[in-house]
């Protein structure tokens, strides 16, 4: 008899090599896409921001503004909807009853992290060697912003995976969400150029805390949105982890029953 | 040993609740045991089955597995993307095999006859080639309780020839709870049956036994 820890771990080994390859190799040149979205994304709005003549965010070139914050809510984002979808797209695989809808939530969740250091490194080197200084000055902040994002995607992913299950018609909502999120988030536009009291209202959003405080981690001189802080982002993921756990708990038979 | 204790099922509907299918089942399946699960359609014998393999969950009550128990026999989940290879893989990793992996896979593409197919993904390969992975897969691990729903043998006539010989081999080698139809199936493999009615389980020492109180309980 194998232990119960033993089993997980053996699970998580095989969910990870299985959802790598789906992620990786679905389709022809599947991989590619996930690197050239979010640089066709930096690429266009430098264009446009250049195009207007900004070359300067709140003390930032703005390509590495641009680049911070989108691999900032890209991996959020990606993360997110992977978590969401992780009980949809394992469905056949549940027969064997060592695998649990939980364990292919967090190995997809982990994946998505680990693609997404890939990917972003490989657009930091790019970046690079254009010529943009794109090193971080502060390395242990921008990890932690980025463990926070990381954090508040699976706790957004583990609810909408529940709640999308209890009522499929939350499905629509939810993707719908995703756009005004981008938006809103700080990533194409700085939030510090919106006056008070509107402002504060887009502060409730934790990811634009969490995309903020990376960027402030880039570059240590960075006019930071007003009010920026690292521990709301941390209270939001803590309690969307929390809360999604417990819907999964709660639950769990409903997600696998026919 | 597999004991089910006061085992309750109900499905949901599009209208609510739906009846209780299983209603308070209580039995201990003895190791090494062949037993053949008896009743009419629809009785709930496939539910009992699944929850005993722990592919479904009882809305009451609980099931104790002190034995490695298979999935049913031939009804292996499969990933439509990934290959064949790829999907036994992962089989055997979930279920402990990383070590002597390339052992448990020359077994299945021995056994499934698939050749080149095996490299293939799932999508493409017809109903037949499916059966033939699945049995593949039942048939690589060693399990001391098999369960079988309606394992009609699938291929062509060779490979169900083939299967029949596995099958019969298997019963000897380990304990089986199996659905079937045909009587004389299950006379051929089960020492024990278990007669379910009315959501309620009986247990009968010998096969014979719950079959002839099956065919008293359709004449009444």
């Amino acid at each position: 008899m194998r232990s119960q820890l033993s089993i997980t771990l053996a699970v998580w080994h095989a969910i990870f090599l299985r959802e790598a390859l789906d992620r990786l190799f679905r389709e022809r040149g599947a991989w590619f896409w996930l690197l050239i979205e979010p640089i066709t994304h930096i690429g266009f709005l430098a264009l446009m921001w250049g195009v207007i003549r900004k070359t300067d965010m709140g003390g930032m070139d703005v390509v590495v503004w641009l680049m911070v914050g989108m691999l900032a809510f890209f991996l959020f984002r990606r993360t997110a909807i992977q978590v969401m979808y992780a009980v949809d797209c394992n469905r056949p695989l549940f027969v064997y009853r060592q695998v649990k809808p939980f364990d292919t939530a967090v190995v997809r969740g982990g994946l998505e992290a680990f693609i997404m250091a890939l990917v972003s490194a490989i657009i930091i080197v790019i970046v690079n060697l254009l010529g943009r200084d794109a090193i971080p000055s502060d390395p242990l902040l921008v990890m932690g912003a980025v463990l926070g994002l990381w954090l508040f995607g699976m706790g957004y992913g583990l609810i909408a995976s529940v709640l999308m299950e209890l009522v499929p018609e939350l499905e629509h909502i939810l993707k719908i969400l995703m756009m005004p999120l981008y938006l809103i988030s700080g990533s194409i536009w700085p939030l510090a150029s919106i006056p008070s009291p509107y402002r504060e209202y887009l502060m409730i959003n934790p990811i634009a805390h969490g995309v903020e405080a990376v960027r402030l981690g880039y570059v240590s001189h960075y006019h930071a949105v007003p009010g920026l802080s690292l521990g709301y982002l941390y209270a939001c993921s803590a309690a969307s982890i929390f809360l999604g756990l417990l819907l999964y708990r709660r639950y769990v038979l409903r997600l696998v029953m026919q | 040993m597999i004991r089910i204790e006061d085992v309750h099922k109900r499905y949901k509907t599009d209208h609510g609740m739906g009846r209780w299918v299983l209603q308070g089942i209580s039995l201990t399946i003895p190791a090494n045991t062949n037993v053949g699960l008896i009743g009419i359609n629809g009785a709930g014998k496939s539910t009992l089955l699944r929850i005993i393999g722990g592919m479904d969950y009882p809305n009451k009550g609980r099931v104790v597995r002190q034995c490695r128990v298979s999935w049913p026999m031939g009804q292996g989940g499969l990933e439509a993307t990934l290959t064949g290879r790829q999907n036994a893989k992962f089989v055997c990793r979930v279920h402990g095999h990383q070590n002597d992996l390339p052992d448990r896979l020359a077994f299945v593409q021995d056994f499934s006859e698939l050749g080149r197919a095996f490299d293939e993904p799932i999508k493409t390969y017809s109903s037949g080639m499916r059966a033939r992975l699945q049995f593949a897969l039942s048939l690589a691990f060693d399990f001391d309780v098999y369960i079988s729903d309606e394992v009609t043998a699938a291929g062509d006539a060779s490979f169900r020839k083939k299967t029949a010989a596995a099958f019969k081999d298997m019963a000897h080698r380990a304990g089986l709870i199996m659905v079937a139809h045909d009587e004389n199936t299950l006379k051929q493999f089960c020492q024990a049956g278990i007669l379910i009615s009315d959501g309620k389980a009986q247990w009968f020492d010998q096969i014979d036994d719950a079959l002839k109180a099956y065919r008293d309980g359709i004449q009444k």
